[in-house]
């Protein structure tokens, strides 16, 4: 009949062996942050750094980027590209693109701030320094 | 077979079927206004019981709108892509609610975002927009850019312009 | 005699657009006691106009854009947006970019299926497989870190092939995430699809017939838990496809219960096409350079391609400039959402409601673009 038949086979799953029991004495999957965290991989897209000296001012990340993230900066005479990092949408295609390799994105992925205007990645008053930590 | 639906096709309407190319499993062609229902209900007949989309294209400079219907047949693993072309001015063509049931919120959509009236649609109610009085979006002559500064933008953005 | 007036009252109760009934997506049902009687779906949550932002940008800023249109399952939109483009143009990718290609889409529909497993028990109440299945996605992810640098957003195809190459390290850390998901799909079976509380709640609901799941436009899993075998993979095959062997999945029954046998069953085959092509990929290169305003001839495409959920097609016209002139994208989830969904919850109870919206396996993101 159809209720035996549930009751006995409850029964059975209950007492295995593996199944439910293999998962009682497995390790967590969960990792504590921030005091363990799994390491980033090489080329993995975060925050972006600029070498000054490569730099030729073409203006060419500015064009391609998709969300008009970058826009110049005077520093010294010259333009350089500053980079809104509440705009950007990580696709690597400002690197991708210039010719000197000026701009790159680096594996620092923890960004995390209160304050907009701290979020535009370029000009302090001592060159460019990220304004966050 | 291909060829077989493409001579039935020809047989029964022999002046109607434009620029017809079949290749690699599928056949295209164009037809008139006033001949799309019929054409697309003899498909129907033959075994297209699938369809995949009914897309709108904008002509501005030749003041049309393109409407194309995508269709499958389960039986014949064939595609046949129906293309008409219709006036901007007032747009309005015969609804194929009654063929495929899922052409209603297509045709729906097409309404909404490009204004094209489709008779005999049951329910051509707005869609995705709430609240809307310009022209429809999709539209060539709607610059989005434009729109989205004059209407959330309260101030220039400090930004000096890169010419290029 | 007195003839008594009733007014007949009903009760309307929102699906609401929150995470634990449905994702962005609102329904109002018209209930009365515990049977609905009519479902009015309100889309437009998600809705961000992507056709008309694709038309203002170029190429390769488009493959990029492109991958937030289906959130779930982002491999399939870039491959789509990159083929149509290159049908238009007659370009041919060197043979290992289609492989690579090839894979990535198939780690894809791993890693959709899988996420699909998690939050439909997460619905039905059964959280502890919602937080495991939400563990072995991790490993998919971690995959797609180390090949395209990013978890959820790849951004990793363009016209032309891929950006980059896949290296020695990808190859074995896949082999070792799919040894691992292949063991994870007898514990699965064991703890979800043979549950007995899983098998009541989705047997004999949301049936549909092979004639009414045609004529309301269903594709993909939908369909083929009704018995037609039609995978787009098979029918019309683009990029690899042709050269590996696996079978297309197809039930008869066509309600709930049949539609996640076929993803279950999905996941084994996909699997196993990955093996095969890991085992012969060629060497080469893996890209076609083009410069960045490379323009694509004037002429028009529709290329149609298999993702997790159903038939995806993309209508690309160009008129010869970088930008292209209209992009049309036909998404599985609309239909399944927008036309599927009300015409079974007809005449069922409100309890049922989440398990079949669910075995649909819609994605909001999909359906508003």
């Amino acid at each position: 009949m159809r209720k035996m038949g549930y009751l006995s086979d409850k029964f059975s799953r209950t007492f295995t062996p593996f199944g439910i029991l293999k998962n009682l004495f497995r390790k967590p999957m969960t990792l504590q942050f921030p005091y363990e965290t799994l390491p980033p991989v090489e080329g993995y897209r975060g925050r972006h750094t600029i070498d000054l000296e490569k730099c030729a001012g073409c203006f060419i990340c500015s064009m391609i980027c998709p969300n008009k993230a970058i826009w110049p900066a005077e520093f010294k005479g010259r333009r350089y590209p500053q980079v809104n990092l509440g705009k950007c949408c990580w696709c690597q295609l400002c690197e991708e693109y210039c010719p000197n390799e000026a701009i790159k994105l680096t594996p620092h992925a923890m960004m995390v701030t209160m304050d907009k205007e701290s979020a535009i990645l370029g000009l302090g008053e001592e060159g460019f320094v990220p304004r966050h930590q | 077979m291909i060829s077989d639906i493409e001579s039935r096709l020809k047989s029964k309407f022999p002046d109607s079927l434009l620029n017809v190319v079949s290749k690699d499993k599928r056949i295209t062609f164009s037809v008139k206004k006033e001949e799309s229902y019929p054409i697309l209900s003899e498909l129907k007949d033959i075994g297209f019981n699938h369809l995949s989309d009914v897309t709108a294209v904008d002509y501005i400079d030749e003041q049309e709108f393109e409407l194309t219907y995508h269709l499958w047949s389960h039986q014949e693993k064939i595609r046949a892509i129906v293309k008409v072309r219709i006036p901007r001015e007032s747009p309005t063509v015969k609804s194929v609610v009654g063929l495929w049931t899922g052409a209603q919120i297509h045709e729906r959509e097409d309404h909404e975002l490009f204004g094209i009236n489709f008779e005999g649609n049951p329910n051509l109610l707005p869609l995705f927009l709430e609240d809307w009085e310009e022209i429809p979006p999709f539209r060539k002559d709607f610059d989005t850019r434009k729109y989205v500064k004059e209407k959330y933008y309260l101030e220039e953005e400090g930004y000096p312009v890169v010419k290029g | 005699m007195d003839i008594e007036e009733k007014e007949i009252a009903f009760l309307t109760v929102p699906f609401g657009p929150q995470h634990p009934a449905s994702g962005h997506f609102h329904a109002l049902l018209k209930v009365d006691g515990e049977t609905v009687l009519e479902l009015e779906p309100h889309p437009g949550y998600l809705h961000r106009g992507f056709e008309k932002l694709m038309e203002y940008r170029i190429h390769p800023q488009n493959c990029v854009l492109v991958d937030r249109a289906d959130v779930l399952d982002p491999f399939s939109c870039e491959l789509g947006y990159a083929n149509a483009v290159e049908k238009i143009a007659g370009l041919e990718i060197p043979g290992r970019g289609r492989y690579i290609r090839t894979i990535m889409a198939e780690l894809g529909r791993i890693l959709s299926h899988i996420t699909w497993i998690g939050v439909l028990s997460m619905v039905l109440g059964f959280d502890s497989a919602n937080k495991i299945a939400w563990g072995d996605r991790e490993k998919i992810l971690r995959l797609n870190e180390i090949a395209t640098g990013g978890r959820l957003y790849p951004c990793y195809l363009c016209v032309g092939g891929v950006r980059r190459d896949i290296s020695q390290e990808f190859v074995d850390e896949t082999s070792k995430a799919l040894d691992y998901l292949e063991g994870q799909l007898s514990f699965y079976d064991y703890f979800v699809f043979k549950n007995e509380t899983f098998v009541m709640r989705m047997e004999k609901v949301g049936r549909m017939s092979a004639e009414e799941a045609i004529d309301l436009g269903a594709t993909g899993p939908n369909l083929r838990a009704c018995g037609i075998d039609y995978d787009v993979r098979k029918d019309e095959p683009y990029e690899a496809y042709s050269k590996v062997k696996f079978n297309v999945v197809t039930r008869g029954e066509g309600d709930a219960y049949a539609r996640s046998l076929c993803r279950r069953y999905e996941i084994a085959e996909s699997i196993s096409i990955v093996r095969q092509l890991l085992k012969n990929l060629p060497d080469g290169p893996y890209r076609m350079e083009l410069s960045p305003v490379w323009a694509a001839p004037e002429g028009e495409s529709y290329f149609c391609l298999e993702s997790a959920r159903g038939e995806k097609c993309f209508h690309v016209v160009s008129d010869g400039s970088p930008c292209p002139y209209r992009v049309k994208i036909r998404a599985p989830s609309f239909l399944h959402t927008l036309v599927e969904f009300p015409y079974l919850a007809k005449e069922s109870t409100i309890a049922d409601i989440p398990a079949i919206y669910w075995s649909l396996d819609s994605c909001p993101a999909d359906m508003d673009r």
